[in-house]
């Protein structure tokens, strides 16, 4: 069990170091293999672990250090993992997503000019976010967060000779590293309070702080998986982020990155229990993010932008669901959706690979025609974000919103929150489906598209397609609410849900009717306006396009609360400082120097005389001055 | 204590520094100026040898001698540069020699 975790977390860094050491000697073919090998080997490692622990009758959490990483006085921090229902869980997706996702790559990258740097870098990525799910206490989750962090970076600017890739790249660390900095604050607290960062003495630290203490390290936890899960308001980072290779995208919104931030506040659960109004704000922020994205969605013309939207949008679901504490249920989704967001990501980047790196979605009107399989395949993962009843996102969804409605009055708020997001997820998925799949190609997709011998792509590339069809089709059959829960059942050792998220049967109920029908109204509507006949006009809100297209003026409010300012202040500083003082001080200095040397060499004179007459004169001088201090 | 008190001796000894030094300090003959040197350290050893007497201690008997030695060592070596100099038919002037002014 424990060799299966440390096997499962080695093998992705021991592929980067494989392709790292092996260089240019190593064939493009190989490395892009190294690193799927490798990560599938970490896959089988969890597989390993979860049914060793599933074998194991009491499913308790096992900590195994292998060093004592950080000693300092009596803080001491282990390098240790965690095999618990939670981190095998976690790893099983990550490592297997993942998986399917760097074996897509490889059709995606090929001829690529720098195929080996991508591949040790998406090695890393996994590794890292493995390294953040099986991290056995909180420093060491925070060395996995920052290691997500810079493999993102790494990856979001892999093209890095375009410009646009570079700076989003540079948004995305900064924005993740404001949420770093506000993890590292909270730790910083529970060690001033409990000198240890083991999970179970900081919990119960935790119980015993005041609650104003609590609370903050509650927000300090919550504005690190607000970053790293690109949730309002530091969500606009993820949006660019599309700027990196479209698995990136993938890996980055299904299986590891923004789900990051739900696993934290599932794996410090006892904490946001503490401080139930940070917990109620999380909720909050999840509902605001779900609506705000949905809307954002719906006026996005980038085929990426759209599905990374509604990564945004779905991770304010998994929020909502945290936040309220059914932790479970956001687990579940977690995984459904990593199962149909890559499937989408996949699929948009098979239609973008075949048409020319394609992205807008006016050009790629009536791709479908030409690529049936992957048009299926988007519509079954659009299926299951919506929640067609039967698909994955049915079954992980509706009990995330049944959960929400005991939760105090606002319950029933981000219920209907919830609700409204559930159109909006139709409206949106298939105002893109309508746009780019059915109908007659496009001039421009008839004079772009080229096959891959035949094929819609190369079979590393399809086959991870159709198992994430499947699953994104079938996933969702493991768990119904309320009639057979084993995901709940399963997880509930460690992140049991709590009493005011349980549902009743009747919650589960109404919210699994109303839930899909106004999903569906959202894909009537979507047929209505954007389907071949377009029966409506699209409608035309000028203020409202604006503030859509502007998403909300978060990215111009941030640039003049932040960026101007900081410009302003350095080009004060540059005029009335550095040009006058800085700059002119040192050549002033040397020029004074100049000129004192100037004066002062005419004393050396070459005279003997003069230099005994000068020597006299100041011992009688210091004679004189001695004799009068004395 | 026999003979003059040893403010006599000292008048002595700073009348021989002066005079040394002022010699040093006009005088352009390298000879002359190495002589002027001479007496310079005898001004000194003279105040030596008077405080030595004054302290009835044999210190700066011994200073003295010492002192003797090295000028004697030292006028060996101006000497010889003087000699030198002489040779190149170069003039006795140690104004001349200002070479390293800056």
């Amino acid at each position: 069990m424990i060799a299966g975790a440390w096997l499962c977390l080695w093998a992705p860094l021991a592929g980067t170091v494989l392709i790292l050491l092996g260089g240019t000697r190593m064939p493009r073919k190989v490395a892009a293999w190294v690193a799927t090998t490798s990560v599938f080997v970490a896959f089988a490692g969890a597989l390993w672990s979860f049914f060793a622990l599933h074998a194991n009758a009491d499913h308790h959490s096992h900590y195994s250090a292998l060093w004592t990483w950080l000693a300092a006085g009596k803080f001491t921090v282990p390098f240790e993992i965690v095999v618990d229902p939670l981190s095998t869980f976690m790893m099983l997706i990550v490592s297997g997503v993942g998986g399917l996702i760097v074996l897509y790559s490889i059709g995606y990258m090929d001829g690529d000019d720098e195929e080996r740097r991508y591949f040790a870098y998406i090695a890393f990525f996994v590794f890292s976010m493995l390294l953040l799910v099986e991290g056995g206490n909180m420093l060491l989750l925070l060395v996995g967060w920052g290691l997500v962090g810079l493999s993102s970076y790494l990856l979001i600017g892999f093209w890095h000779e375009r410009p646009s890739a570079v700076a989003a790249a540079k948004k995305a660390f900064i924005m993740n590293a404001f949420g770093d900095a506000t993890f590292a604050l909270a730790l910083f607290v529970l060690i001033a309070h409990s000198n240890s960062l083991e999970f179970a003495t900081s919990f119960a630290t935790a119980s015993h702080l005041s609650q104003s203490t609590v609370d903050l390290v509650a927000l300090g936890l919550l504005g690190g998986a607000a970053a790293k899960s690109a949730q309002v308001p530091l969500h606009t980072w993820l949006p660019d982020a599309m700027e990196g290779p479209t698995p990136v995208s993938a890996l980055i919104h299904a299986a590891t990155m923004v789900t990051a931030g739900v696993y934290l506040i599932a794996r410090t659960h006892p904490i946001f229990e503490d401080a139930p109004t940070i917990a109620l704000v999380a909720a909050g922020l999840g509902a605001i993010t779900l609506l705000m994205a949905g809307m954002i969605a719906l006026v996005q013309t980038d085929i990426k932008r759209v599905i990374a939207y509604s990564t945004m949008s779905q991770i304010g679901y998994m929020f909502m669901a945290a936040g309220v504490g059914a932790f479970s249920n956001g687990m579940f989704h977690l995984m459904t959706h990593a199962f149909f967001k890559a499937l989408l990501f996949m699929a948009a980047g098979l239609v973008i690979h075949a048409v020319a790196d394609e992205q807008d979605i006016r050009k790629l009107r009536g791709v479908g025609a030409l690529m049936p399989f992957t048009k299926w395949a988007f519509l079954i993962g659009a299926a299951a974000l919506v929640g067609i009843p039967a698909f994955s996102g049915f079954f992980s969804k509706d009990p995330i919103l049944a959960a929400d409605l005991h939760d105090h009055w606002y319950g029933v708020v981000f219920w209907a929150c919830g609700l409204v997001g559930t159109f909006l997820t139709g409206l949106y998925t298939f105002r893109l489906y309508f746009i780019v799949f059915p109908g007659e190609p496009s001039p421009f997709v008839r004079e772009h598209y080229h096959s891959h011998h035949g094929r819609e792509g190369s079979w590393t590339m399809l086959v991870p397609v159709g198992v994430l069809t499947v699953l994104a089709a079938v996933a969702g059959w493991i768990q119904f609410q309320p009639f057979w829960e084993p995901i709940t059942h399963w997880l509930s050792p460690v992140i049991p849900t709590e009493p005011a998220a349980e549902a009743t049967n009747w919650d589960d109920a109404i919210t699994s009717v109303i839930a899909p029908i106004l999903g569906i109204a959202g894909i009537v509507v979507a047929w209505l306006i954007y389907g071949a006949r377009q029966r409506l006009a699209v409608p035309r809100i000028a203020w409202l396009q604006r503030l859509l297209e502007h998403k909300f003026y978060f990215d111009e409010a941030y640039d003049l609360v932040f960026y101007k300012p900081a410009v302003a202040t350095a080009t004060l500083w540059r005029r009335d400082f550095e040009e006058p003082v800085v700059l002119t001080t040192g050549s002033d200095l040397g020029e004074g120097t100049l000129e004192l040397g100037n004066a002062t060499r005419r004393m050396q004179n070459g005279l003997l005389r003069t230099y005994v007459f000068f020597l006299g004169a100041g011992m009688a001088v210091l004679a004189v001055v001695f004799l009068a201090v004395r | 204590m026999l003979g003059p008190g040893v403010a006599w001796y000292l008048g002595i000894a700073a009348f021989l520094f002066a005079t040394g030094a002022f010699g040093v300090l006009i005088r352009r003959n390298p000879l002359i100026v190495l002589l002027s040197l001479e007496i310079m350290l005898n001004g000194a050893n003279l105040a030596l040898i008077a405080f030595s007497r004054h302290a009835a201690n044999g210190a700066g008997q011994i200073f003295a001698l010492g002192v003797m030695a090295v000028a004697a060592a030292e006028v060996c070596v101006g000497l010889g540069l003087v000699v030198a100099i002489n040779r190149r038919r170069l003039a006795l002037d140690v104004d001349e020699f200002s070479e390293l002014r800056g």
